[in-house]
């Protein structure tokens, strides 16, 4: 019994470790393959990450301004503090709730997509294919999928933020019956510029994330039919824990140095 | 206009016609169980984890704004247990089994329905409505909350461990139940039931839809996961805004 404990929990741990290291060396590939970058596959990218995304972004967007008005509406019921309702909502959206709620939905939607796409790729043999002709697969397959998502991951987080915080006031005023003026005098008296750098750093991070994990699992997909769902389904659930992982470390270090 | 409509009447369809399915052929409870095990059983790390981080995350964000406010993070607690058995635990845990059960889901029926494997199973006088989906569907509405009840106690148990070792207070004001009523426990059981209720049949109509060959797999597979996860979050917000305005 305890050999067989033994076996699975270092089975596990060269896994993870095995991880790991396919995930530094994507990232370095990446990154060397920067200089080579295909131009046509990143526009490409760019139009199905970001433009793409964007009704869905939107719609969350909407849904999490809601979500959080309505939360802090909690707040607001047993402290009475309406007036601190702008900056309360404004603080967690910007925070919290829409890089979080923008890094899961886009895990999903591209890093899924990703996933599969290139364990297509590579459980077709078409990676080697690649290579055999002397095309490096980073520099057209992975480094432009890379940083179509961080742009359109930046792109995003704007449009998710302005659109949250329009959302929240409407809800605010409809809920809470709280003025349009009172929402956002206290949200731009007690917000500063270091609040929307700390969503603006923590959605880039997110976005990095998920095309790495994305691809790098795709990449890493072996077998037949079977392997391409298995692809996806770990992409979601690897990009979703390394968002969770980030956040956490991102919250405890970006309030440290920007607050 | 089009697409908003099928979002929303594609799964009503589907559970019309599984509901039927189901109560003329009953339900194969051997499937069923190794469906509440698919979904809950290997969903349960992700689910637990996830709602660790995010209650470690909660923690610190209402500290920055008790810094500001009250002074004391500690008296939100009871506030934010609320919350949390109201509104957090059951939206993050479902949106984390929609995007893991969602994906396995639509991506196993594509590839069943790409190899016209439900078209051999209508052949041998199967209906893969109960065969196929009731199953997931009986297993999205038993584990779901089950799955949100583990994951709002990771969220708490890890909230009461940051609190007490990072912030230094005393996290047990954070398993407060003051305010939690019946109505909380009420509108958090019908978001996961409701949530538990979507993800297999949206997942089902991505799926079942599927036509092509590997590329269409991985195309239901995203529509899966993205008519789950925002059907998810549109659940939780009508009940929650039903709920604000019957007791305001």
């Amino acid at each position: 019994m305890s050999t067989t404990a033994l076996a699975w929990l270092g089975r596990s741990a060269m896994r993870a470790v095995g991880g790991v290291g396919a995930l530094a060396l994507v990232a370095g590939r990446t990154a060397w393959a920067l200089r080579g970058l295909e131009r046509r596959e990143l526009a490409r990218g760019l139009v199905q990450f970001g433009y793409g995304s964007l009704p869905l972004a939107l719609a969350t967007a909407a849904l999490a301004g809601v979500i959080v008005v309505v939360q802090a509406a909690i707040y607001i019921q047993r402290f009475g503090a309406r007036a601190f309702l702008g900056w309360a909502a404004g603080y967690g959206v910007l925070w919290e709730f829409g890089p979080l709620l923008l890094g899961l939905i886009m895990s999903a939607r591209i890093g899924a997509r990703n996933a599969a796409e290139l364990a297509t790729l590579k459980v077709g043999g078409q990676i080697e294919g690649l290579r055999g002709i002397g095309l490096d697969p980073f520099a057209l397959l992975v480094a432009p999928r890379v940083v179509a998502m961080e742009v359109s991951m930046l792109a995003l987080s704007t449009f998710t933020f302005l659109v949250s915080i329009l959302c929240e006031a409407v809800a605010a005023k409809l809920t809470l019956d709280l003025p349009v003026r009172v929402f956002f005098g206290t949200f731009a008296q007690m917000l500063s510029p270091s609040d929307i750098l700390g969503g603006v750093v923590k959605t880039g991070a997110f976005g990095l994330a998920i095309s790495l994990v994305s691809t790098a699992v795709g990449l890493r997909a072996k077998g037949g039919a079977r392997a391409v769902g298995e692809a996806a389904a770990s992409a979601v659930v690897l990009g979703c824990a390394a968002i969770f992982l980030l956040d956490f470390l991102l919250t405890t270090l970006l309030s440290r140095v920007l607050g | 206009m089009k697409r908003v409509l099928s979002f929303f009447g594609a799964p009503g369809v589907m559970l019309a016609r599984t509901v039927r399915a189901g109560a003329r052929e009953g339900i194969p409870w051997r499937e069923t169980l190794a469906q509440v095990h698919e979904l809950g059983g290997r969903s349960v790390w992700l689910v637990m984890s996830g709602m660790a981080f995010f209650g470690a995350v909660l923690v610190m964000i209402a500290n920055a704004q008790a810094k500001k406010l009250i002074g004391n993070v500690a008296v939100l607690g009871p506030a934010y247990f609320e919350m949390l058995i109201r509104e957090l635990g059951p939206a993050v845990s479902a949106l984390l089994t929609a995007s893991r059960a969602g994906a396995s889901h639509s991506a196993e029926l594509a590839t069943m329905s790409v190899n016209e494997q439900v078209e051999a199973l209508e052949m041998s006088a199967g209906d893969p409505y109960a065969d196929l989906v009731a199953p997931r569907v009986v297993a999205g509405v038993v584990g779901v909350p089950l799955l949100s009840v583990l994951g709002t106690v990771a969220a708490t148990a890890s909230a009461v461990l940051v609190a007490s070792v990072a912030l230094d207070i005393d996290g047990r004001a954070f398993m407060d139940a003051r305010y939690v009523d019946g109505w909380d426990l009420l509108v958090g059981g019908l978001k996961v039931v409701g949530c538990g209720l979507y993800i297999p049949l949206a997942a089902a109509v991505a799926g079942l839809n599927a036509r092509g060959g590997a590329e269409a797999v991985g195309e239901a597979t995203t529509e899966g996961v993205v008519a789950a996860s925002l059907g998810c979050l549109l659940i939780d917000l009508t009940v929650s805004l039903a709920f604000q305005f019957v007791r305001l």
